[in-house]
């Protein structure tokens, strides 16, 4: 059984910041570290995977820059993110749990069973509305097939050559190794569903994007709380790459390649503005999402272990691990609720049904009045 | 014999309730192209504004009516909720016949051939009278005047009553005799202006709960709140002074006041000589009614009591509201008289911030006790026994005066002749009487005792169960026509909806069945319009007078209050519709200048002497008992028990005692408590609290079955207004035996069955207990 | 005209629960309720706490937020959770000095109340203070609660050590002017069977007879 962890966790340490010349920006120390570890070890895997630029298409090498750069962004902002402090709290103790001993085969399962649910079926976007779901879904798998052709055939990591032996069949090349039991029709059923896996997966991202915006131009609360930098253009910019894509097929087949050059430079540019937009926007939330996994592990250690009761009703509202977590953040985020009384030492001990209560209640008290 | 033909699970299973949650086609998040309909809630005498959401003939939500003058988008839980009766699961869509294993679906025309036979077969049997009709005042003013008309003119009836019988009655009659009209003597804007409020026998915040808003905004203006009640019930705990008063003993605590306030000389003299009738009586009655003796029998302390005459007394302005717990009572119109004995003497009425109101109950509790589905009353307030007023009447609806049958029996006497094998059938609309009226088993008994029984509803409740023919009804949303609030503001309701199925307007229904009874000449309307214009004619010259009021007008001026009368000598005397003037702007406050209903224009003192309950409690039955509402429930709850989030925020009636009677009996919350009483007994559990006095238990009235409240109390009338004694009976608290404790638990599994398919991510559980705490 | 506020008063609440009933019926709760509203404790009393979000200046929740799902708008208005971000931790249900956030396990989501940020963003009133029958909650200008109101509206809150300021007013007692939330005195023996003899209103009558029935 997954069990709680008493320990407090190591105090903070932050490193200097790293003063950008001429900018008169600083940028995080960690962050930067990590954004330009794993960008040099991508570099790396591209220089390798590709047999030393051998398989390289020069073509590409936009889209590949702006890939590194933006997971140059993603990991640096990943990094910042972690050191905030209630963060930071779930990252240790997500890491804690699950290296716990004795328990690492079952919370690897467990890691795969909630990765399943929450980072790909999405079962708890299902549960607030099946018509968002069914728009995220559309979305979601539209990127990850794009992303899945499209990073190898960028990196150079895969190619499709035509077999010698029957011209009419391609072959896939992975690596650099010509994969000769992988060779299939170009006219064949799977031929053409290489030929058109991107133009699939802009059908399906368009589909959920009309979906999308169907609700936030329909939807009040949607209209009120939506923003055009958050909200609308993450829509935008999956819109114009799907879109330009697919003129590239247009293109290339009923207009024998009219514009075909113009589209393709319309479509880098908006790959690589996503690309770009990646680690700062909206779709940051992707990133952010993993830490779900992490907090289903805290709170099933957190229920298995001693609870915290409330100081004022005795009720237990939460695993004692989070309130003494949570008490443990609060000065960091210039909070201070402790008290001198003996009894309540920290308005934190209290449960919230008598927070709640304790405003009316004091609001009674100063009235004097003879009943309540 | 009319007993229901399924087990209490199959009735649940086929007919509910069923625990309604979801909007048709569920929750959504984009609802545009909803229509919006102004209408009113139909869920309590204040008649809140409300707009209806509308969409595909389904009503789908709400949304606050910020101009409505009266609420101001104000709504209580069950008017937010309210819509949420439409499209509902348990809506009866056909016409049933029922037989010996349930209910087959039958067509109009077989449904209502069969309902004449059985009429025509019983009246010539057993005579004209031995066929009754029941309604109720959920119906709008247009189907109460036809109710009437119907009963009397194509059933040929004198026995029609309704079930405003258990509600404002004691104050009708106890207002006509003090006022000569029974109205609240103001609208609500009043109370704001008044410098004292005096409460008495009402849970405002639970059964009026906008009249707050005004009782607070008269407080914030500096005025003083009195609140007597034998619970501590919300209002009364920010109350100024509070009576907690014994129930029953409401008389002896107004003729204590009033002596003090003669004794201190706070009477308006020169108003009493001027406007009123019988004084030295009144004052000669109460000169032994001291505020101790009064305290004897209220157990509120004597100074408690001097302290509230003299509050009362003193201030310049004062308004008195009270409701059921003072006329649910064999005493009822007494109590009334009473307070408007205190209002005359210190002049507290007919100026601004001065009045005595009663609060009504029922949706349309004020207007439909003024058009004629009493049993003693005709159009515009009329008296069925005046021959003037019956020639009137006659005149209106072209039939020969000795076809006017003349004054039947009122509710519980026609359930009581039932019982007595007198009348042989029944039609009901709109009336609930298993639950709503005392003493249920005998009730039941006599139901089943019915040769013929029809009803028009729009749920199978629980009286219709023992319907032979069930003829489904409309909703409130699904016919429109006025209403008459609390305050005696005529309102239009308004259809935004038509009735589903094969179910149909209950005006449509009533036509149909005066046609097969060869008495259609005198129902030839063609709208509900055609219905209201025929009651502006019918009502001018009585006291409730709708002549000079037109749908437009209500329309326009957000309501008027009647009287309206006729200002033109034309309008006075023609038999014309279409010639009645509609110039008179209405009366918000009546009695202005002194002016009283009476020939002489002054107001009568009416004589009150103490005397106790019908059951007092004794050695067997030591507890006093008494019963009302919850907020979240209307009236025998067939509307409301049905709305799932409703019920949640009380799902069950417990009882509740205070804890020194508690610890004498050895009971703490939410133990099963069997609670006995000389007519029935009822196990549920219990509620320990210290809000109600220490020698009385409450239970709340609105279920039906094994945990009906009303399977306690007794039929023990009022002599004068007939209303039963449900507030004052006395009872047994003991601890419940297992096989009690099953009982009642198997009551609580089929109060109710909960719809199925909630939308996902819905956490009914979690709501629940969000709308329990 | 000037800023539209919102004022609770719970001594006024009559504990119907019209707001949470129509907060559900919100179009985006899909029948769920922002607001909470309980009693305090009904064996001694009728009174309730009603609790809208106070909307801190500086929110606590916001602050312990591991995903940066919540978010105070230029407005003041503390938002509900972001759908894509929250993570469902509950640390802000736990941290929040009012207790105001409520974590939903069948979404795995915290929604709060966000003072109908769909209706007042439009100029309408938030759905609660529409419905509230006795003005319990009220929204409305500074100037029109004066005209019609007594007390004063106070938005400073004090919780130990710490002070906390919100959009949302309290009514206070007349001249009062902040709030030291006390916990001390409401502590009394709340589960003792006779601790709230002394809140007895019928105190004063005489004691039950004793019977073979009572």
């Amino acid at each position: 059984m997954l069990k709680p962890s008493g320990a407090a966790l190591p105090p903070r340490h932050d490193p200097d910041p790293v003063m950008v010349p001429v900018m008169d920006v600083t940028l995080d120390r960690r962050g930067l570290i990590a954004g330009v570890v794993f960008s040099l070890l991508l570099t790396l895997a591209v220089y390798l995977g590709s047999q030393r630029f051998h398989g390289f298409d020069g073509a590409l090498a936009g889209y590949c820059f702006a890939t590194v750069f933006a997971l140059f962004g993603v990991v640096y902002r990943y990094a910042v993110w972690l050191q905030r402090p209630a963060t930071r709290v779930y990252w240790k103790r997500g890491w804690e749990l699950f290296w716990q001993p004795g328990q690492r085969l079952r919370n690897t399962l467990l890691f795969f069973k909630m990765g399943w649910e929450k980072m790909l079926e999405q079962r708890f976007i299902r549960k607030r509305s099946r018509d968002r779901w069914l728009a995220h879904q559309l979305i979601f798998w539209g990127c990850v097939i794009a992303i899945l052709i499209t990073f190898p055939l960028t990196f150079g990591w895969l190619r499709f050559e035509s077999d010698f032996t029957h011209p009419s069949n391609y072959l896939v090349v992975l690596f650099g190794q010509r994969l000769e039991f992988f060779t299939f029709p170009a006219r064949g059923v799977i031929g053409w569903l290489f030929m058109h896996g991107l133009n699939i997966a802009a059908v399906l991202c368009l589909a959920g994007i009309s979906l999308a915006v169907g609700r936030r131009v329909k939807d009040e609360a949607e209209i009120s709380t939506q923003r055009f930098d958050n909200d609308i253009m993450p829509l935008v910019l999956l819109f114009a790459v799907s879109v330009t894509g697919m003129m590239l097929t247009v293109s290339n087949m009923f207009l024998e390649g009219k514009f075909y050059y113009w589209i393709t430079t319309t479509h880098a540019v908006t790959v690589m503005l996503w690309l770009l937009y990646l680690p700062f926007g909206k779709f940051f939330h992707i990133f952010q999402r993993i830490a779900n996994v992490g907090v289903w592990f805290y709170k099933a250690a957190g229920a298995n272990g001693p609870q915290a009761e409330c100081a004022r009703c005795g009720e237990a509202y939460t695993s004692a691990m989070q309130r003494e977590d949570l008490k443990a953040i609060l000065p960091d985020l210039g909070f201070d609720y402790r008290n001198n009384e003996q009894a309540v030492d920290n308005w934190q001990n209290l449960c919230p049904g008598c927070r709640r209560k304790l405003m009316t209640l004091n609001q009674f008290r100063v009235t004097g009045k003879e009943f309540m | 014999m009319a007993r229901p033909p399924l087990s209490r699970e199959e009735f649940l299973q086929e007919f509910g309730p069923t625990l309604h949650y979801a909007p048709p086609g569920g929750f959504r998040t984009v609802d545009d192209d909803a229509a919006l309909v102004d209408t009113h809630c139909c869920f309590c005498g204040q008649q809140c504004g409300i707009r209806l959401k509308v969409k595909d003939n389904a009503v789908v939500g709400f949304e606050p009516r910020y101009e409505f003058p009266f609420n101001k988008g104000k709504l209580c839980p069950k008017g937010i909720k309210r819509y949420l009766q439409g499209s509902h699961p348990d809506r009866l869509l056909h016409p049933m016949r029922r037989t010996p294993d349930g209910y087959e679906r039958v067509t109009w025309d077989e449904a209502l051939s069969e309902t004449v036979s059985k009429i025509r077969e019983i009246q010539a049997k057993y005579g004209k009278d031995s066929f009754a009709m029941l309604s109720g005042v959920s119906l709008t003013n247009e189907k109460s005047y036809l109710v009437g008309k119907f009963a009397r003119v194509a059933l040929q009836t004198a026995n029609l009553d309704y079930n405003g019988r258990l509600c404002m009655v004691s104050a009708g009659a106890g207002n006509k005799k003090a006022y000569g009209i029974d109205r609240a003597s103001n609208a609500w804007d009043d109370i704001p202006r008044a410098k004292v409020i005096f409460a008495i026998g009402t849970n405002i915040a639970e059964c009026f709960p906008i009249t707050t808003d005004y009782i607070w905004r008269a407080r914030d203006a500096g005025a003083r709140l009195i609140y007597a009640d034998p619970r501590m019930v919300p209002m009364a705990r920010t109350a100024d002074l509070f009576l907690p008063l014994r129930i029953g003993s409401d008389s002896a605590l107004l003729m204590g006041m009033l002596h003090v306030i003669i004794r201190d000389g706070l009477t308006d003299e020169a108003f009493i000589q001027a406007h009123t009738v019988g004084f030295d009586d009144v004052r000669a009655a109460v000169s032994h009614a001291t505020p101790e003796w009064a305290a004897e029998i209220t157990g509120v302390p004597a100074e408690k009591i001097e302290l509230a005459a003299r509050w009362y007394g003193e201030a310049e302005t004062g308004f008195i509201l009270h409701a059921r717990g003072l006329e649910h009572q064999t005493k009822g119109v007494e109590n009334v008289m009473s307070c408007a004995n205190l209002a005359l003497a210190t002049g507290k009425i007919g100026r601004e911030g001065c009045g005595h109101s009663t609060i009504t109950g029922q949706g349309n509790g004020q207007g439909g006790r003024e058009h004629g589905h009493k049993c003693d009353q005709l159009p515009g307030n009329r008296d069925i026994t005046n021959p003037e007023h019956r020639r009137y009447i006659c005149d209106v609806w072209g039939l020969p005066e000795e076809e006017l049958p003349g004054k039947g029996l009122t509710a519980q006497e026609i359930l009581n002749a039932i019982h007595a094998g007198e009348i042989k059938g029944l039609l009901s609309i709109c009336f609930n009487p298993l639950v709503s009226l005392p003493d249920a088993n005998f009730n039941r008994e006599a139901l089943n005792k019915l040769e013929h029984y029809s009803v028009i509803d729009f749920f199978l409740s629980e009286t219709a169960e023992h319907a032979d023919i069930v003829l489904p009804g409309s909703l409130h949303e699904e016919d429109e026509g006025t209403s008459t609030s609390g305050e005696g503001r005529v309102i239009k309701i308004n259809a935004p909806v038509t009735p589903p199925g094969e179910a149909r307007r209950d005006w449509e229904i009533l036509l149909d069945i005066a046609q097969r009874l060869g008495r259609g000449r005198y129902f030839q309307y063609g709208s509900t319009q055609e219905i209201f214009n025929e009651l502006r004619l019918a009502s001018r010259g009585g006291t409730a007078d709708y002549s000079g009021i037109t749908w437009e007008k209500v329309v326009n001026n957000q309501g008027v209050f009647w009287p309206c009368p006729q200002v033109t000598e034309r309008g006075n005397t023609t038999m014309h519709i279409e010639e009645l003037d509609s110039v008179h702007p209405g009366t918000p406050r009546l009695f202005e200048g002194g002016q009283f209903y009476f020939p002489d224009g002054r107001a009568r003192f009416n004589v009150v002497k103490w005397r106790e309950s019908a059951e007092v409690v004794d050695d067997e039955y030591p507890v006093w008992f008494t019963t009302g509402r919850v907020v979240s429930q209307y009236l025998s709850g067939t509307q409301t028990r049905r709305i799932g989030p409703l019920v949640d925020q009380f799902p069950h009636p417990k009882l509740e005692l205070h804890p020194r009677l508690a610890r004498q009996l050895g009971i703490q919350t939410d133990d099963w408590v069997t609670v006995t009483s000389r007519r029935g007994q009822v196990t549920i559990q219990a509620n320990v609290v210290n809000t109600i006095r220490p020698d009385t238990v409450f239970m709340a009235y609105h279920w039906g079955g094994r945990q009906s409240a009303n399977l306690l109390t007794q039929r023990a009338l009022d002599p004068i207004s007939k209303i039963p004694e449900f507030k004052v009976s006395t009872c047994q608290v003991r601890l419940a035996t297992p096989e009690e404790i099953v009982e009642g638990e198997n009551a609580r599994r089929l109060s109710a069955v909960t719809e199925k398919n909630l939308p996902a991510g819905y956490g009914l559980n979690a709501r629940r207990q969000e709308l329990r705490r | 005209m000037s800023e539209m506020r919102f004022f609770v008063d719970p001594v006024r609440c009559i504990g119907c629960k019209a707001c949470m009933q129509g907060c559900s019926e919100c179009a985006t709760h899909r029948g769920k309720s922002m607001i909470h509203l309980e009693y305090i404790e009904r064996g001694t009393s009728t009174q309730t706490a009603p609790m809208v979000c106070m909307h801190c200046d500086l929110p606590t929740c916001a602050a312990v937020c591991p995903a940066d799902a919540i978010k105070r708008t230029e407005d003041g208005i503390v938002q509900s959770s972001q759908a894509p971000r929250c993570i469902g931790c509950s640390n802000c249900v736990n941290a929040c000095p009012f207790g105001v956030p409520r974590y939903y396990p069948e979404i795995d989501q915290m929604l709060k109340c966000d003072m109908c940020y769909d209706r007042t963003s439009l100029g309408k009133k938030p759905m609660c203070a529409s419905v509230c029958p006795s003005e319990a909650l009220f929204y409305g200008t500074l100037e029109e609660f004066q005209s019609r109101r007594q007390g004063t509206p106070s938005n400073t809150f004090q919780f130990g050590a710490q002070t906390i300021t919100t959009k949302v007013f309290l009514v206070l007692p007349a001249g009062d002017v902040g709030l030291n939330m006390d916990v001390l005195s409401h502590m009394d023996a709340r589960f003792e069977p006779d601790a709230f003899d002394h809140l007895d209103p019928f105190a004063h009558l005489e004691p039950l007879p004793m019977g073979e029935h009572l």
